[in-house]
């Protein structure tokens, strides 16, 4: 068995037992959050207008969806579903499978995070070797100051900005959710369009905040390899500077895939604000609704996918460490 | 890096024929076009679901009332008659005079979308959903007020209700009327075929009847859970398409009042938070939105839209700053009537609810715009607490309380807070606090103002009598009842069982206010005010005056609660695309605009 396939048993066996732990915990803390969300749920009714013994009534039928039984009972349904992929029917959504819920909501934060990340990843290394290499001068000042910058300023400052100044002010973009409704969904140039245009303001606001991170981390990365000596042999012998520029970054980039990696684990999170800023109705907001709901199956579901998709994204990541890194893939032991 | 740059190339193209297509494309497939697109917000349900069902039961169904969803009427906001109301599915009825049945007659050229007819046997079989989910009329407790005895087909267009009067209720007719209507070919497979067999056996007591009950309820779970293939309404649209940010509905041809419906489309835009609806409101892209409160230089901004228009109406609601009666010093009736006189009502709206709300005249338990009509002269008998330090600092020495170095202490002379609460995100309320304490700081009373993180949380809490001072609403008009058992219901201590009224001992099954079981009234003597309020239920109009000017002095002397403010129903409408809104303080102020529609109200702006 080659150490490729060794580290990639070990891993998927240690990510599978970190899942079942996780779901046992989410499952134990999210039942022991306080509050009566049905006495909440028949306040609402009765708000809108509802009789007391009607919105009752209401309640109850909505609420059992809610799994009966000891919570050991429902523990043990619990674990056992999961090997099924059923993570139970959700309350807010009136019985829908939280796997179909998660799914449907999952997508609207995938696209444009992943998007945005992956914008300012390729944006961010890029000018972060620049800015190492022409650190003593005016460009590299610029660089380094308008990643400290971005860095510092939160997502949802950014966001709101963009809103303002690309929706508002000059109106040119749409801030109101993924699509037109008006289109026709389907292979068109109409949707396709208003997909791309509607995803331009949330993929902005990502990448622009991520930039930062990504310049200043890649800068201090390639200003560490320029000072090695293979780099120094590598311009002693006359080499073109492309080819110098080449080795400075293939170098330089391997922390910064762990990084990415991770990154893109923690994507499943959502961002609640950028979701609410541009009405994305994605995995943040749906956590939050969960959570003011008590739907317990649904937010059991939404931490479990989180969970999983950083142990996912750890295991892929070392996993890409061996292939990109030689010196991890013969087997020796790396810092980074 | 090739591949990235034909990406973006790629994005950009799209990005760009989106931007300069600027068009939309017309779905429209009903007639009459050039009606043109409304647009509006469901506010009593943030967020859409994409993939949730055209189902007015579920949660998150796509169905929206009025437009796609259609009730057999729809009531009238009176001030005081629960059983107006509008015609909806069914075109008329006629109430028995002793309010023993109702019998509806279906509007003659009611069709569905599909174009099938509406039937009796629709209306009957939506009445079957409305047992299986949650209904007034159509209840499964037993012994429930104003529950439905009988439904009977008298034809193919005409349904006969009758009313179980062990334990009848004025508002059985509204119980009724106020029902969804969906059709038997697509929903029907959902009732079991001895679904009303079960019904009537689930009316009993025992094992049996319980395991009926249940197995009813089971069938809500799948009503709220059904998916119709596509949606089949008898409203004026249907529903086209939904994604996570819009809905669109189309006119439904078929209509009966098709030809007085003026949009072509109906779209619904999403939110999840105020924020959203303020700025829609603000670039005008709303023809109409229920009320959404916003601080004054946002609604300064909303207004100053172009087209922009504010009606207000009746909304049969207040808030009040209600005691638990269990914890000192708010089990003395001269430290409530202290805190009335200090408490500026007038500054308290003002800061929390300049436009939802007016400042409440003083506590009769009842909103002041259906006050004098229901209590008439006793009104002005009622003690308005105006603003007035030397009266309060009057009732709290009656109290006993203590003055030292300016601050008002409990009587062994240790300190005395006025601990407020409210749950994170009802911002008016908060604010409404955070100004009173201001006041009673202002005047030597220590107050703080706590908030909890949710409105669950804030429930139960409350429930549990953990609380010293709460915001509770009250007065949920119009049907006497519903006003006065928010403040001698469960939440202080009677239950109302069957018609069978108990009282609970401060503490338990729910009884957080801890009030007096009996009350000595001025000029009325006696009372058991939860006694009073349950016979509410049966009363007629006349019946019930006398018992709620009783009722209203018993709140104004014992105060259980200081109402702060009356509610306004405030709703926003946009006239540069449409216009035949309904006037200010119309009875149609609490329908959605679905219904000013299918009334033939709502024009194009020519």
């Amino acid at each position: 068995m080659g150490v490729i396939a060794r580290r990639l048993a070990g891993h998927l066996a240690r990510g599978i037992v970190m899942i079942l732990v996780v779901a046992t915990i989410s499952f134990f803390i999210v039942r022991s959050i306080p509050g009566d969300p049905v006495a909440a749920n028949v306040q609402k009714l009765i708000q809108q207008g509802m009789d007391p013994v009607a919105a009752e009534q209401a309640t109850r039928v909505l609420y059992g969806f809610q799994p009966r039984g000891t919570l050991w009972h429902q523990y043990i349904d619990y674990m056992s579903g999961l090997f099924t992929f059923n993570l139970g029917q959700s309350v807010s959504h009136a019985g829908q499978p939280v796997t179909q819920v998660l799914g449907e909501a999952a997508k609207w934060t995938v696209l444009p995070v992943l998007a945005g990340t992956l914008l300012s990843f390729l944006v961010g290394i890029v000018l972060g070797v620049y800015a190492a290499i022409k650190r003593s001068g005016k460009l590299g000042d610029v660089l380094a100051i308008s990643g400290s910058l971005l860095h510092g300023v939160p997502q949802y400052v950014l966001g709101l900005l963009l809103s303002a100044v690309f929706a508002t002010l000059i109106p040119i973009l749409p801030a109101d959710g993924p699509v037109d409704i008006l289109y026709e969904p389907g292979f068109n140039a109409g949707y396709l369009g208003s997909l791309a245009q509607h995803a331009v303001l949330p993929v902005a606001t990502y990448a622009l905040a991520a930039y930062g991170g990504w310049i200043l981390a890649m800068k201090s990365s390639v200003v560490t390899v320029l000072g090695d000596d293979f780099i120094l042999a590598a311009e002693l012998r006359g080499m073109k500077r492309s080819i110098v520029f080449r080795y400075i970054a293939r170098n330089a980039i391997l922390p910064l895939f762990t990084i990415l990696a991770l990154s893109l684990g923690l994507l499943l999170g959502g961002a609640v604000f950028i979701e609410r800023i541009f009405n994305y109705p994605g995995l943040g907001l749906l956590l939050l609704d969960s959570i003011t709901m008590r739907d317990y199956a649904l937010m059991g579901g939404a931490f479990l996918l989180i969970t999983a998709a950083i142990i996912v994204a750890n295991i892929l990541a070392d996993l890409f460490y061996s292939v990109i890194d030689p010196r991890v893939r013969g087997g020796e032991e790396v810092s980074t | 890096m090739k591949r990235l740059a034909a990406v973006v190339a790629l994005a950009s193209l799209a990005t760009a024929t989106a931007a300069c297509s600027g068009g939309t494309t017309n779905t429209s497939g009903g007639p009459g076009g050039g009606g043109g697109l409304f647009t509006t917000i469901d506010v009593s349900r943030p967020g859409l679901d994409a993939s949730a069902p055209a189902n007015i039961w579920n949660p998150k169904g796509n169905s929206f009332i009025g437009y796609n969803a259609m009730k057999l009427g729809w009531v009238k906001n009176s001030l005081t008659d629960p059983n107006q109301f509008y015609p909806g599915i069914a075109a008329k009825w006629e109430i028995a005079p002793d309010n023993s049945s109702i019998t509806l007659h279906i509007q003659p050229n009611a069709k569905w979308s599909d174009g099938k007819p509406v039937t009796a046997e629709d209306v009957k079989m939506s009445i079957g959903l409305a047992y299986t989910t949650g209904s007034t009329a159509f209840a499964l407790t037993p012994g429930a007020a104003g529950a439905a005895a009988d439904v009977q087909i008298v034809d193919d267009k005409t349904v006969k209700v009758t009313q179980d009067m062990a334990n009848p209720s004025s508002k059985f007719a509204r119980g009724v009327i106020d029902n969804w209507v969906e059709p038997a070919h697509i929903w029907g497979s959902l009732l079991p075929a001895d679904f009303w067999e079960k019904l009537k056996a689930s009316r009993g007591t025992g094992a049996t009847a319980d395991k009926d009950r249940e197995e009813i309820l089971a069938i809500g779970q799948k009503v709220l859970a059904f998916a119709p293939p596509k949606d089949v309404s008898a409203g004026p649209f249907t529903l086209e398409r939904v994604n996570p940010g819009e809905a669109l509905l189309v006119k439904n041809k078929y209509f009966y009042n098709a030809a007085n419906v003026t949009p072509d489309q109906v779209k619904f835009l999403n939110y999840s938070g105020n924020e959203q609806v303020w700025n829609y409101l603000s670039a005008g892209k709303l023809d109409h939105s229920g009320f959404t409160a916003a601080p004054t230089d946002v609604m300064t901004r909303i207004k100053n839209a172009p087209g922009s228009e504010i009606i207000k109406g009746f909304s049969p609601v207040a808030v009040g700053m209600a005691f638990n009666q269990s914890k000192k010093p708010y089990d003395n009736v001269h430290v409530r009537r202290g805190l009335a006189y200090l408490i500026d009502r007038a500054q308290v709206t003002k800061v929390a609810s300049p436009e939802g709300g007016t400042p409440a005249l003083t506590t009769s338990g009842i909103h002041q715009k259906p006050a004098q009509e229901w209590i008439g002269p006793e009104l002005s008998k009622l003690n308005p607490y105006p603003h007035d330090v030397a009266k309060a600092a009057a009732e709290f020495k009656e109290a006993g309380l203590r003055q030292k170095d300016g601050k008002w202490t409990l009587p062994d002379g240790s300190p005395w807070t006025v601990t407020m609460t409210a749950p994170s995100g009802f911002s008016d309320w908060i604010s409404a606090q955070e100004n009173i304490k201001s006041q009673l700081i202002e005047n030597g009373v220590n107050a703080e103002v706590v908030t909890v993180a949710d409105y669950p949380i804030y429930l139960e809490e409350l429930a549990a009598g953990k609380y010293d001072v709460g915001f509770w609403l009250m007065a949920l008009g119009p049907a006497p009842y519903d006003i006065f058992q928010r403040l001698y219901g469960t939440p202080n201590g009677w239950t109302n069982v069957a018609g069978k009224v108990t009282h609970n001992a401060p503490g338990k099954a729910g009884n957080w206010m801890g009030g007096p079981e009996e009350l000595d009234v001025q000029g009325v003597g006696k009372i058991n005010p939860g006694e009073l309020t349950a016979k509410l239920n049966a009363a007629s109009p006349e019946e019930a005056k006398p018992i709620m000017a009783q009722l209203a002095m018993a709140a104004n002397q014992d105060l259980p609660a200081i109402q702060l403010w009356d509610y306004v129903n405030t709703q926003f409408v946009n006239t540069s695309r449409f216009t035949g809104w309904p006037a200010q303080d119309s009875d149609l102020l609490r329908l959605p605009a679905g219904v000013w529609m299918q009334l033939g109200m709502i024009k194009k702006k020519q």
